[in-house]
């Protein structure tokens, strides 16, 4: 049997995890002198291999569908080919399985930046009261922080990493530290006005993409091709924003291709280190340090603590309320599209734009639950304008039109002439909704893996159908026709499988009662002072708000607090 | 002992990069490292001035005649206009057979649906599909579409063979047409949607549809005049 090899080097602060939670914990450690020891499941990211930012599809021989037309089958690339994903919803070798009666997709990323390299890079705080949702509704949990405590930390990661939006005093949207946002596209015009007789706040998107330069990073080129990846790292990246930078302070030691297996500890209970498979050697390996961040993601984080068996810790480390893994949310999604005549017609222009919608409308009726008839909220985003035509762009017209001259002329008048509209909405904590490791199954690590269990309430179904009855009537007031969705399809497709809209959070969750959740308020293991979780694992709840931005805030308040403490060597 | 995975580990050889990539490496991983704009201008010049795949093209796959006939199909599905050429000009035959040559199961849907199509001819003209006359051509693809239609209606009415109770009875529903030719319905939809693909990822098909993206501005600007066309169509003109 292979001896594990253990490092005699002492680490300072081991991160596990590359993406937004450990991007932001490299930097911020480092920027403070400490040395930090990254760890990250898969290769190291090079910009100029993986991205096929403004490439054309005629580029390529398979135009996008890639080899043997894998697109067509739904076999391709998540997002398609030209996306850098570097990952998916299932991985070769690093199986999860979902319990009886549960649907759930996880996607992961096995690459430095993790998801952060393709994210829409929305980038909406928390409102006051999502910090308090049981006060408001009686349901769920209260955090145990509050919006004072994280603004100043949104004020920084805005600041530093570049988000546009502009002031608008919305309760549900508070405004930020923000660059100036590109101007509304002419669909998003005619959106607006729709919104502005249906009472529904229009305004100009927060996303992480710089419109003026910012620490060396040039300004957006309006390319619209976030997914991409960015050459010129005009949006954030983890990657390309935090570690590249950290790379050249000297304070920061990269092991990637390592798969973290477990948190080490000592014969008396305290944190020690992080052992992990070298996916080079297959060799496991053992490194010693003074802190650990786990940042690997929300469930993968909460993979690693069950796995984390000791004498002292049965149940898997920081567990001992039992609630790792518990609370799995997603986000409540659901789309729907509408072609509008007002747009047949428009004289051709450049809708790329800054890489999604320039304008979204938050929560508008935060103080009307009881008439919408669901418990908490959701934003809407927007899609539309003239794309760069890919695999399966014109599918519809082409079922529409038949073939010949009338498909050719169809597609020319519809093209560009279609709106999307999709909902993002929080979902209630329930009981049905976790994982767990799986008794019977490993990856070809070794390490055993999760299963995912997870149920929609009829709170989310019904929001689901507000969101649809909403975009019907934005759609219908501009004019346009809904497209699709019959009765039949809005049984199937009424509400997004979960864990496809890429929110998961919640399965280590904080509070002040260690006997009801596993960290406290700076994200610090209730049973280590030195064992601290960053990324979506800490929310006690998933508001309307996609999840990154809270968790780069989360994590720089955790790493003051972590820097704090090790200089007073509590830690 | 070496150990290759715990040294700090750097960006890779840049040498072999274009000047887009040189560039975009420099703005992430030279300390303080600056793009301007202009820079980035250059950059996405270069990118467009990637070669474009030319010359005479030999299936991997299919049989002259086969590759002939796909060739026509693209010629009916997306023909040649005073906009722009058709799909046969953008190269959908060859993008189906390098794709069907990779691929066993789309191959047997583009051979086994050819010959579904070329018998089905024969029966009905006494010609395989190439060498029918065009209007025997078209009526067939009338046929085609007409069929796909009454099926898709058919089943967002719930009215499917295995779920219908008026199975026995099909007959007064005017799907029998649908039933019989439902072999070419599944081998149309697949040759169009690939088809369809082909010519409009083309460059030619790109320009057909006057896409104005994939450029680099230093400022996004929507022109007036569209924003004016759009109220003044819209339920908002005043």
């Amino acid at each position: 049997m292979a001896q594990v090899r253990r490092s005699p080097e002492e680490h300072e602060v081991v991160v596990v995890g590359s993406g937004a939670g450990g991007g932001s914990a490299v930097q911020v450690l480092t920027e403070k002198g400490i040395r930090v020891t990254l760890l990250e499941a898969g290769p190291m990211l090079d910009p100029a291999k993986e991205f096929k930012e403004h490439m054309w599809p005629y580029e390529v021989d398979h135009r996008g569908a890639e080899e043997g037309g894998a697109a067509y089958f739904g076999k391709g690339k998540s997002f398609g080919y030209f996306t850098t994903t570097s990952g998916g919803w299932q991985l070769d070798g690093e199986p999860y399985t979902v319990g009886e009666g549960s649907e759930f997709q996880w996607f992961r990323s096995r690459i430095i930046g993790g998801r952060t390299n393709h994210y829409g890079r929305m980038s909406f705080r928390f409102s006051d009261y999502d910090f308090k949702p049981y006060d408001r509704d009686g349901l769920g949990t209260n955090w145990p922080i509050s919006y004072k405590d994280i603004a100043p930390y949104y004020d920084k990661t805005e600041a530093f990493i570049g988000v546009t939006g502009s002031k608008e005093g919305i309760r549900s949207a508070p405004d930020g530290v923000f660059q100036e946002p590109p101007p509304p596209k002419a669909h998003e015009i005619l959106i607006k006005k729709a919104c502005d007789r249906m009472g529904i706040p229009c305004i100009p998107n927060r996303r992480a993409v710089i419109t003026r330069e910012l620490n060396g990073r040039p300004p957006c080129h309006y390319c619209g091709q976030c997914g991409r990846g960015c050459l010129t790292a005009s949006n954030y990246a983890s990657s390309q924003v935090q570690i590249f930078p950290a790379m050249k302070t000297g304070k920061l030691k990269i092991i990637d291709m390592a798969m973290a297996r477990e948190v080490l500890t000592d014969g008396n209970g305290k944190v020690v280190g992080v052992s992990y498979i070298d996916k080079r050697t297959r060799e496991e390996k053992h490194i010693r340090c003074r802190a650990v961040i786990l940042a690997a993601s929300a469930c993968e984080s909460a993979r690693i603590l069950l796995n984390s068996k000791s004498k002292y810790f049965p149940n898997g480390l920081a567990n001992g309320s039992g609630v790792v893994g518990r609370f799995l949310m997603d986000t409540v999604g659901f789309g729907l599209s509408g072609q509008v005549p007002a747009l047949e017609g428009l004289p051709h222009y450049d809708t790329d734009g800054f890489g999604g919608a320039h304008l979204y409308m938050p929560w508008w009726l935060w103080e009307k639950h009881s008439e919408a008839g669901f418990p908490r909220g959701y934003h809407i985003e927007i899609g539309g304008g003239y794309g760069m035509p890919g695999i399966g762009s014109f599918q519809r017209q082409a079922r529409k039109f038949g073939y010949g001259k009338s498909l050719k002329e169809g597609v020319r008048r519809e093209y560009g002439t279609t709106v999307g509209f999709a909902g993002r909405g929080e979902m209630i904590p329930n009981n049905h909704s976790y994982c767990e490791i799986d008794p019977r199954v490993v990856d070809r690590w070794g390490i055993p893996v999760l299963r995912f269990h997870f149920k929609w309430t009829d709170y989310e179904w019904k929001q689901a159908r507000h969101m649809e009855r909403t975009f019907a009537e934005i759609i219908e007031t501009m004019g346009g026709k809904v497209l699709g969705l019959s009765a039949a399809e809005r049984e199937r497709n009424g509400i997004s499988v979960p864990g496809t809209i890429i929110h998961e959070v919640g399965t280590v969750r904080m509070g002040d009662d260690p006997r009801t959740s596993a960290v406290n308020g700076f994200c610090q293991a209730h049973q280590a002072k030195n064992l601290f979780v960053c990324d979506g694992g800490p929310f006690v709840s998933n508001p309307d708000k996609n999840p990154t931005l809270t968790i780069n805030a989360l994590t720089w308040r955790s790493c003051d607090y972590l820097a704090e403490e090790m200089r007073k060597a509590n830690v | 002992m070496s150990n290759t995975n715990e040294t700090l580990i750097q960006v890779g050889d840049v040498s072999r990069r274009d000047a887009l990539r040189t560039i975009a490496l420099a703005v992430t991983v030279v300390a303080g490292g600056q793009m301007k704009l202009e820079a980035a201008q250059q950059v996405h010049a270069h990118a467009r001035e990637e070669k474009k795949k030319t010359g005479s093209y030999k299936a991997k796959l299919f049989t002259e005649h086969e590759f002939k006939t796909l060739g026509r199909l693209a010629e009916l599905i997306v023909p040649a206009d005073s906009v722009s050429g058709s799909a046969l000009d953008a190269g959908a035959p060859e993008f189906i057979d390098l794709l069907s040559s990779q691929n066993e199961h789309l191959a047997a849907i583009f051979t086994g649906g050819l010959a579904w199509l070329d018998a089905e001819m024969r029966h009905r003209h006494s010609a395989p599909f190439v060498d029918a006359k065009p209007e025997q051509q078209t009526a067939m693809l009338d046929l085609l579409v007409k069929a796909q239609e009454t099926d898709r209606e058919r089943s967002a009415k719930g009215q499917t063979y295995e779920k219908s109770e008026h199975y026995k009875d099909f007959q007064s529903y005017g799907i029998y047409a649908a039933s019989d030719l439902g072999p070419g319905v599944v081998f149309f939809d697949w040759a169009r949607k690939m088809t369809v693909d082909a010519f409009y990822t083309s460059e030619i098909g790109i320009k057909d549809v006057d896409f104005r993206g994939n450029g680099s501005v230093s400022k996004y600007e929507v022109p007036k005049e569209v924003i004016e066309y759009a109220l003044k169509h819209s339920p908002f003109a005043s």
